[in-house]
């Protein structure tokens, strides 16, 4: 990584620069350690107690801080600092608890270093429509009204929720791409996460060329795709 | 300072900042899960069973069979890619994170490839779980910025006539890449041929195992 932070938000590095070689091993398993097995087979059992609604527990990682986020103990690391956090949250944890057990000094847990949950105003959400929410859990709903967008659509995403969790990823605001797919209708993430409704949208593929996003010097013949829910996004000019 | 260290190198313990042995991460996750047990918040019992239907029953073997049978049956090839969904519907496949699902097909002229660089969406009912490079900042941070140079220091080198499409799995659809039918695999039967398709070419970072 460089001295400067990728961006606003912790998690959001598509594109950005300084990282090194992909610590890739063909055909790797997915759990290196006993540890990593533990972490995963709790969090399910944790979030239906804590953070249950579509989105929350994205942004619960997305709180951390840089230092729990790229963890030294990697993504089931990760995992395990956004459990403490929720479980603190919610109750079920006293603050410090389980650095107490662990005979390891206060005041150095997650939620200290953590952001708390943001103040998310409902008027600046795109409002809610009516679509029958499904009888099992899911996030797709079905609206009857089409997308604004057809195919073809040459779109710019602004990203105006001012949700402090969103699905807009940074190196894509402001620039222009073309709509290649629409895909069916999900409830908000931006809302969601925050229990201020489903508000759902219509998610809208759309396409970008490398030299768009990237400028001169881009890699040639790259396409990048992105899925963009529809209230992210705005009729664009074509890019020369 | 902490960024000098890819995310899960291994580290002595001694160079943790801070602590010693109460907070490696053995220890510390030991002492959640038996905290958690004895709050009545978790189900030791439920754990285990999640993680060996998660570890054991589940892989790649699901996606592989689907690639197999399009590479033998261009009907259903023509079917998987117009609307997954229906397909796997018919054939009772479901689960988690494939609420809805595209297919993406390699061509001589295309090669596609996944990522998600909010976080670390992928199809796990369809391929298992991910593995770790796939959840590297590396990973998520180049795929969208340099994917050639990122996919040759992977060991696929694509010339550059081959266009490159990154899907970046920014909603909760989840996509699973059609790699192209390996030459010489012309007699195999679908168990055979699912055996040449790896996870790794259903993300768009390899390509199918040549016979």
């Amino acid at each position: 990584m460089t001295d400067t932070a990728p961006s606003a938000n912790v998690h959001d590095i598509g594109g950005s620069l300084g990282w090194g070689a992909v610590p890739y091993i063909r055909d790797e398993a997915p759990f290196h350690h006993d540890w990593e097995r533990r972490v995963f087979g709790m969090l399910f059992q944790v979030l239906s107690r804590t953070a249950q609604r579509p989105g929350e527990f994205r942004y619960a990682l997305e709180r951390l801080s840089d230092e729990d986020y790229f963890c030294l103990d990697g993504y089931y690391g990760r995992w395990r600092a956004a459990i403490e956090l929720l479980l603190e949250e919610y109750g079920h944890l006293e603050a410090g608890e389980l650095d107490t057990r662990l005979g390891l000094p206060l005041g150095n847990g997650v939620s200290n270093r953590a952001a708390k949950v943001a103040e998310v105003l409902e008027q600046n959400m795109p409002p809610d429509r009516v679509a029958p929410r499904p009888s099992h859990r899911t996030v797709r709903r079905e609206l009857e009204t089409p997308s604004r967008f057809k195919i073809g659509d040459v779109v710019v995403a602004v990203g105006i929720t001012g949700s402090a969790h969103t699905r807009v990823p940074q190196y894509v605001r402001g620039v222009s791409g073309q709509v290649v797919n629409i895909h069916p209708v999900e409830v908000l993430p931006d809302s969601t996460a925050f229990d201020l409704g489903d508000r759902p949208q219509h998610v809208i593929c759309v396409a970008y060329r490398a030299e768009d996003l990237w400028g001169r010097g881009s890699e040639e013949g790259v396409i990048i795709n992105v899925d963009l829910y529809e209230c992210y996004l705005r009729f664009g000019k074509e890019m020369p | 300072m902490l960024f000098a260290l890819r995310e899960g190198d291994a580290v002595n313990e001694h160079s943790r900042p801070n602590q010693g042995a109460a907070s490696s991460p053995e220890v510390r996750t030991e002492a959640l899960e038996d905290l958690l047990i004895e709050k009545g918040l978790i189900d030791k019992a439920r754990v285990d069973a999640l993680i060996e239907r998660f570890e054991h029953d589940l892989g790649p073997l699901v996606g592989a069979k689907l690639i197999a049978r399009s590479w033998i049956d261009p009907e259903f090839k023509t079917r998987l890619l117009a609307d997954a969904d229906q397909v796997l519907q018919d054939e009772g496949i479901g689960g988690a994170e494939i609420e809805h699902v595209e297919v993406k097909a390699n061509q001589p002229s295309i090669h596609n490839l996944v990522v998600c660089t909010l976080c670390s969406c992928y199809p796990w009912a369809l391929l298992g779980l991910p593995p770790s490079w796939y959840k590297s900042s590396e990973y998520r941070a180049r795929a969208v910025r340099e994917p050639r140079s990122l996919l040759r220091q992977m060991g696929l080198d694509l010339s550059e006539e081959v266009e490159i499409r990154v899907w970046d799995s920014s909603s909760e659809t989840r996509f699973l890449v059609l790699p192209e039918r390996p030459a010489g695999s012309d007699n195999m039967d679908l168990e055979a041929l699912a055996s040449l398709v790896t996870r790794d070419a259903m993300i768009g970072v390899a390509k199918a195992t040549n016979p």
